[in-house]
C-alpha cells in the first residue's frame, strides 16, 4: 500500500501495528472461541461432556450462537450492497433463499455431498447477481429496489407452489434434509459451532479487505455519489456487480449453512420479512461500517431470543419500541455512534496534547524560519 | 487554430425543459477559456452536456479531434478530461490520500503527479490522512481540483472553483489554476468577474441557453455595453 492509503509505518513495528489494529477482532475471537467451556464452567458441566456434545445450557446456547454466526454473515451481505455500494435491495433473502434451498434439494432429492453441493451454491449465488444486476444499468434507487422485490418475490410462490412439493415441500417448508454426518447439528453441535464462526469471522476479514481495496474504494465512491464516481472514468456498473455477486453469495453460503443447522428450511428466509431482517440488522449495527453487521445480527437474534423466552407473545410490541428507540437515539447505528464518538474522542485528546506541547511546536518553527 | 475542445451549436433537453438552445464554444489548446453568464444561463449544463451527464440532442461535440457526442460519460473522462464540479465535490467518505488514489486513471499517476500537486497545495500534503468530512470549505476546493490534475488530463472543466471561498483562498486558488493552466487547457465558469477577468484569455457568453458572444477578454473589460447587457444583475 502507497503513502496515500495508509499512515505510514515502520517496517519493524508493521506485525505489531497490524496486532494493534486488529485488537478488537482478535479479542472477539478468543472469546468466540472459549465460550462453549465458560457456558459450560458456569453450568457446574464437565469438559469431557462438552466435548462429546452431551446435552446442557452449553449446547443449548451453542445452537443460540450458530444462529447469530448465520445471521451475521447473511447482514454483512446485505450492508456490502446497501451500506457500502448503496444500492437499496428489496430482495436480498432470495440470495440466501436459494442457498438453502439448493442445499436442501441437493442432499435431499439428489443425495449430493457437501463439496458439490457448495459449489453449485456459489455458482447459483452469481447466477442470482447477474439476474439482479441485468437491469442495474437502466434503472436505479428505489426502482432498482421495487425490481429486486419482484424478482424474489417470485422464487417466494415457486418454492410454496403446490407442484414443487416433492422437491421445495411447499408452504411447509423443505424436511427432513439429512446432513453429513461429521457436520450433524445435533451429534457434532461444537464442531458446527467452530465451523460457523470461522466462517463469519473468514467472510468479516475478506469483506473488510475489499472494502479497503480500490475496488471497494469505488464501491464508496459510488454510494456518495456515483456522477463523480463516473466522471473519474469509472464505469460504475462493473463496481455495482462486482459487489453484488460477492454479496449474493456470501448470503448464498449462509443460507447453505442454515440449510445444514435447521430441520425444516421455511420459506420465510426467502420473503420480505427476512430481507427487512436484514436491514434492520444492519440499521441496529451501522450502516457501512460492516462489524456493525456483526453486532447488529446478535443484537437482533438476542433480542427476540430474550423477550420471545420472558415475554412470550406480547415481545413483538416491545422489540418494535426498542427498534425505534434504537433508531432515535443511535441514528448511526451501535458500531456508527461508537465509531462518530470516537473520532471526537481522539479530536479531544488531541486538543489536550497540543495545549501542553503547543508552544514547544511553535517555538521549533520560528527557529525554522 | 488549433481548437482542443469544439461544441457546435448543441441543445440539451432536460426532461422537458430545452436548457440549451444552441451554445457553441472553442477551447484553443493551452488557454483559459471562461463561461461568462448570469445565473441559470446554462453553464453548467454545457459542461455536463460535454461530459455527456446531461446528454445533447443535437449537435456537435469534437474533443482532440474526435466526436465524442452521445459517448458514455466514463468513456469520455477517460479521453483525458477532467471535471470539477461546483459546490466542492469530493468524496467525503474517503481520506484526502484516498481522493487522491481513486482519481488514478494507470497506476502510479499519483506517485508522478505527487510533486506538482503537493507543490500547487501544500496544505493537502499536512492532510494526507484525514477525512474528507474534515476538511474546510477551501481545503475541499484544492482536494476537488488536486483530483483532477492526478490523471494526464488533456483538458479540465473547472465549474465555480471560488465560490463561497474567503479572499485569500482566492487568491490561492487562481494563482493554482494558473499554474496548472502551464500544464493543460481549461474550460472555467466562474461567476466572479474580477477572478474570470484575471485567469482567463478568452470568454463566451451564454445568455438563456445560448451563445451569445465571444472574444477576448481584454477586449470585454473596456466594453461597458456587453457587461451590462449580459452579466450585470438584471
Amino acid at each position: 500500500m502507497s503513502e496515500f492509503t495508509a499512515p505510514e509505518v515502520a517496517k519493524e513495528n508493521i506485525y505489531w501495528a497490524t496486532i494493534k489494529n486488529s485488537r478488537g477482532l482478535l479479542i472477539t475471537i478468543l472469546l468466540l472461541a472459549i465460550l462453549p467451556f465458560i457456558i459450560a464452567l458456569v453450568d457446574g458441566q464437565p469438559f469431557s461432556e462438552l466435548l462429546s456434545n452431551d446435552p446442557g445450557q452449553s449446547k443449548f446456547y451453542q445452537a443460540l450462537m450458530i444462529e447469530i454466526f448465520i445471521l451475521a454473515v447473511y447482514a454483512i451481505s446485505y450492508d456490502l450492497i446497501f451500506g457500502i455500494t448503496g444500492m437499496i435491495s428489496f430482495g436480498h433473502a432470495m440470495f440466501f433463499g436459494v442457498g438453502a434451498y439448493v442445499t436442501g434439494i441437493m442432499f435431499k432429492s439428489f443425495g449430493w455431498s457437501l463439496l458439490p453441493t457448495i459449489g453449485l451454491v456459489i455458482l447459483a449465488g452469481i447466477v442470482n447477481a447477474l439476474i439482479f444486476g441485468i437491469v442495474l444499468p437502466r434503472v436505479k434507487g428505489i426502482t432498482w429496489a421495487l425490481v429486486t422485490l419482484g424478482i424474489a418475490e417470485v422464487f417466494f410462490i415457486v418454492i410454496q407452489s403446490r407442484e414443487l412439493v416433492d422437491f421445495a415441500g411447499a408452504e411447509i417448508g423443505l424436511q427432513g434434509v439429512t446432513p453429513p454426518e461429521y457436520l450433524n447439528p445435533v451429534t457434532e453441535r461444537l464442531r458446527f459451532y467452530y465451523l460457523a464462526m470461522i466462517f463469519m469471522i473468514l467472510v468479516y476479514i475478506f469483506y473488510k479487505r475489499f472494502v479497503n481495496s480500490p475496488t471497494g474504494r469505488v464501491c464508496i465512491a459510488n454510494r456518495e455519489n456515483e456522477n463523480r464516481a463516473i466522471m473519474l472514468g469509472y464505469n460504475t456498473f462493473w463496481y455495482k456487480l462486482t459487489a453484488l455477486i460477492i454479496s449474493s453469495v456470501t448470503a448464498g453460503l449462509a443460507g447453505a449453512l442454515h440449510a445444514i443447522f435447521h430441520p425444516i428450511i421455511r420459506p420465510d428466509i426467502a420473503g420480505l420479512s427476512f430481507t427487512i431482517a436484514a436491514l434492520l440488522m444492519v440499521l441496529i449495527g451501522g450502516v457501512g461500517t460492516l462489524s456493525g453487521a456483526l453486532i447488529g445480527a446478535a443484537t437482533f437474534r438476542l433480542l427476540s431470543f430474550g423477550l420471545d423466552r420472558y415475554l412470550g407473545g406480547s415481545s413483538q410490541i416491545i422489540i418494535g419500541i426498542v427498534y425505534v428507540g434504537i433508531v432515535l437515539y443511535l441514528p448511526f447505528g451501535i458500531v456508527g455512534t461508537w465509531n462518530q464518538r470516537s473520532v471526537r474522542r481522539k479530536e479531544g485528546r488531541e486538543q489536550l496534547l497540543r495545549m501542553f506541547t503547543g508552544s514547544k511546536e511553535k517555538k521549533q518553527d520560528e527557529n525554522e524560519e | 487554430m488549433d481548437n482542443l475542445l469544439e461544441v457546435r451549436d448543441i441543445h440539451t433537453f432536460i426532461s422537458q425543459f430545452h436548457i440549451l438552445e444552441g451554445v457553441s464554444v472553442r477551447v484553443p489548446r493551452g488557454k483559459i477559456v471562461t463561461l461568462l453568464g448570469r445565473n441559470g444561463a446554462g453553464k453548467t449544463t454545457t459542461l455536463k452536456s460535454i461530459l455527456g451527464l446531461t446528454p445533447p440532442s443535437q449537435g456537435q461535440v469534437i474533443f482532440d479531434g474526435q466526436d465524442i457526442l452521445g459517448q458514455r460519460s466514463f468513456n469520455i473522462a477517460a479521453l483525458g478530461i477532467g471535471y470539477v464540479p461546483e459546490h466542492r465535490a469530493i468524496f467525503r467518505d474517503l481520506s484526502v490520500g484516498e481522493n487522491l488514489k481513486i482519481a488514478e486513471r494507470k497506476k502510479g499517476d499519483l506517485d508522478r503527479k505527487a510533486d506538482i500537486i503537493f507543490d500547487l497545495f501544500p496544505d493537502l500534503k499536512r492532510l494526507l490522512h484525514l477525512g474528507g468530512d474534515h476538511l474546510s470549505g477551501g481545503q475541499q476546493q484544492m482536494l476537488a481540483i488536486a483530483r483532477a490534475l492526478v490523471p494526464d488530463n488533456k483538458l479540465l472543466l473547472i465549474d465555480e472553483p471560488t465560490e463561497g471561498l474567503a479572499p485569500v483562498l482566492i487568491e490561492q486558488m487562481m494563482e493554482a489554476i494558473r499554474q496548472l493552466s502551464s500544464e493543460t487547457t481549461v474550460l472555467l465558469v466562474e461567476q466572479n468577474f474580477i477572478v474570470a477577468t484575471h485567469l482567463a484569455e478568452d470568454y463566451v457568453i451564454i445568455e438563456e441557453g445560448q451563445s451569445v458572444k465571444e472574444g477576448k477578454i481584454a477586449d470585454l473589460i473596456n466594453d461597458q455595453e456587453t457587461i451590462h447587457r449580459y452579466l450585470e444583475a438584471a
